[in-house]
């Protein structure tokens, strides 16, 4: 059975960082952008995570806004 | 803190009861690509939202940011 | 001869089937008979007039600190539950290495808001390894139990403190394999994980550090021992938890296990939330994966004190700038008769009668307890005074410690919700039994299906209420030997009355090792409970019996 699209996601790779995990899932932005965009979109992790900043291997990061 | 056109901005907020009893803030978001989606912050979270924004209440939290989500986190 | 029949009930088995009235004998813990039983026992409860059903099982519970002292889980017990699961959302109290206990007491504490006392005195540190908790609890149960083992504990184990800090090595990976097949052998009926729960100090708990290959890893063992997964994903985001779903079902069908997440919530200004999960969860389980969605039957409440910092009254410009400020601030103003004057008059021109008077005076803490468990309005009255006014100086009398709930504010459209509960593929639980001791009442959960959607709003069946918390649940975890009223099955059986069964009114007990203060419900309706053949509780009272097991 197809599944219907959803909004697609990431999880980080060990010791990944925001910038290499905004690189590797937005190569064609610069990276100022594309870690904004990670953020915006994954605020879940980016407003509430202590300590701040902190990416886990569990984490669902969207690498897409919400779906129109 | 005017947002950029190009980014996302608060469109609502609204209270929302936690499921630990806390009271839990859902602001919705309008992002560039004309959709919404639902961002449920915990009451600290929420707390520090509304100090960044200088408001007392849910309706002066319409337009500001994304960026003041994430302001002190 | 038997050892009990009770006779005259009307029988649901828990099948779902229709329902029928006769009689069900036990012998030797087990379900002998059921019909019309010819023959006599060694004792015979009349049930004429009620119901004869399977005992009830919790799937989410956080009991595994309690039941080292309280082998009921009390009331969960009294409210006809006959089986519950401890260990969820990455947490049990074993395998624990004695070094390692203080750091896992925080994360129970956080979750369960036990006080310190419970991890002191109530029992003695026997065990480290999973058989050895086992051994502890098995010596007194008068309730059955399913225990889960988590995942954060399980790589605390195997990593120390880099269990909160990295990915785990290959070499680690397979260590926690080895360590999950043991906790298997001995009993657990699943693995627990996390995706949001914090310890004391709101850090992420050691499960929510693992890669998803780590999960992939364990779940391989979990399909070894065909047992469940359990998980906690994010609340109230649909496309996160959609994204679990998918994850969830990746495992299921790489590894043939069958997985739960809880809770799911409705609410209003989430309309969407349930419906696009369970859109999600149709489309996973068309394609041969088991995702059980597990859902709360009661609503959600919120409680506040003017004491500590709240979004309560957000919606209150003044109330929130001025009960946000420092203490000495706070209590400043709103010892100003001025200042106080113009927070009434925002409430309302009825004075915050429309607004605050259905607010309760919870208890278990500063409160006078003759205002405890009265709405404001009934406090505000009995004053001569508006509710606002009564809210705020009943505070102030009391050094701001007093706690008010107003309840219902979530996932509480019971038009909405039967319908949801009665989806083939929502799993009824996630009652937390056990947990957020300080916060709210986490027991009669199941009475509350009862009341609110079989005999007030009609969304489900006697019997489909009961297959739901029975027979299903123990197909969904594999407890194979319960959930039915079924000759050869172990005899846990409730008989309740199904005009009454309810839960009661949310009241603060004392009843915590040091005196601990937590919130209960007790049951209305449930008359006798039998567990594995014995009578556990009978006319409002529990017995000696302790029959209870750990069961897989």
């Amino acid at each position: 059975m197809q599944l219907t699209r959803q909004r697609r996601f990431v999880t980080p790779g060990p010791d990944e960082t925001v910038e290499a995990l905004a690189l590797r899932a937005l190569p064609d932005q610069p990276v100022e952008t594309a870690v904004d965009a990670i953020k915006s979109w994954n605020l879940h992790i980016f407003a509430m995570r202590k300590p701040a900043g902190l990416l886990l291997g569990s984490d669902v990061v969207f690498v897409e806004p919400p779906l129109s | 803190m005017t947002p950029r056109a190009d980014e996302p901005v608060i469109v609502s907020a609204d209270l929302v009861a936690g499921h630990d009893g806390s009271t839990e803030l859902l602001v919705r978001l309008r992002h560039p690509n004309g959709a919404e989606g639902p961002v449920v912050l915990d009451e600290e979270t929420g707390l520090r939202l509304m100090k960044n924004c200088g408001a007392a209440g849910l309706g002066e939290l319409v337009g500001q940011s994304w960026r003041r989500i994430v302001e002190g986190s | 001869m038997f050892d009990v029949i009770v006779r005259n009930g009307l029988v649901v088995d828990g099948s779902g089937a229709q329902a029928f009235k006769g009689d069900v004998a036990v012998k030797d813990g087990r379900i002998a008979a059921v019909g019309a039983v010819q023959g006599e026992a060694r004792q015979e409860i009349d049930a004429g007039g009620r119901v004869v059903a399977p005992g009830f099982i919790d799937p989410h519970t956080h009991f595994d600190v309690q039941l080292l002292w309280d082998g009921a889980a009390r009331p969960a017990l009294e409210h006809g539950v006959t089986c519950i699961v401890p260990g969820n959302c990455s947490l049990s109290l074993a395998p624990l290495r004695a070094g390692d206990r203080r750091q896992v007491v925080g994360m129970f504490q956080q979750i369960e808001e036990m006080p310190p006392e419970a991890f002191t005195t109530a029992f003695d540190w026997s065990w480290e390894d999973f058989a050895g908790y086992r051994a502890a609890i098995e010596k007194a149960l008068s309730i059955n139990v399913a225990p889960l083992v988590g995942h954060s504990v399980i790589r605390l184990w195997v990593m120390g403190p880099a269990s909160q800090q990295r990915a785990a090595t290959a070499d680690e990976i397979a260590a926690m394999q080895d360590l999950l097949r043991e906790c298997l052998a001995a009993g657990a009926v699943g693995l627990s994980t996390s995706f949001v729960d914090t310890d004391e100090n709101g850090r992420p708990v050691p499960s929510r550090f693992a890669q998803f290959e780590e999960l992939d890893a364990l779940c391989a063992v979990l399909g070894e021992f065909d047992r469940m997964l359990q998980c906690v994903p994010e609340f109230f985001a649909t496309d996160i938890t959609i994204a679990r779903i998918d994850q969830l079902a990746e495992l299921s069908l790489k590894h043939g296990i069958t997985t739960t997440f809880s809770p799911v919530f409705d609410n209003a200004a989430t309309p969407d939330n349930v419906p696009r999960i369970m859109a999600r969860v149709e489309e996973q389980f068309a394609r041969g994966a088991k995702v059980w969605p597990q859902m709360q039957t009661r609503p959600l409440d919120l409680s506040f004190s003017f004491l500590r910092p709240s979004l309560y009254f957000a919606r209150l410009p003044r109330w929130s700038r001025i009960l946000r400020q420092d203490l000495d601030v706070k209590l400043h103003a709103l010892r100003d008769p001025e200042t106080v004057a113009k927070m009434v008059a925002d409430a309302g021109p009825d004075g915050g009668d429309k607004m605050l008077g259905r607010l309760i005076c919870r208890g278990g803490d500063a409160a006078p307890a003759a205002m405890v468990g009265r709405t404001l309005r009934d406090i505000a009255a009995e004053r001569g005074q508006s509710c606002a006014q009564a809210l705020i100086d009943l505070s102030l009398e009391n050094g701001l410690d007093v706690a008010f709930l107003d309840a219902s504010l979530g996932h509480e459209n019971s038009e909405r919700i039967g319908p949801m509960l009665a989806h083939p593929l929502v799993h009824i639980g996630a009652s937390d039994g056990g947990a957020h001791l300080a916060s709210f009442s986490t027991y009669g959960d199941t009475g509350y299906l009862f009341s609110e959607f079989v005999r007030k709003t009609g969304a489900m069946s006697l019997e489909q209420a009961v297959a739901k918390i029975t027979g299903e649940t123990a197909d969904i975890w594999g407890l194979k030997d319960r959930g039915r009223l079924k000759p050869g099955l172990a005899a846990d059986i409730v008989v309740f009355d199904p005009d009454t069964i309810d839960r009661e009114a949310e009241l603060p007990a004392f009843d915590m090792p040091g005196d601990g203060m937590r919130y209960v419900r007790a049951a209305r309706g449930v008359e006798t409970v039998l567990v594995n053949g014995q009578i556990a509780y009978a006319d409002g009272a529990y017995t000696a019996a302790r029959a209870g097991v750990v069961c897989v």
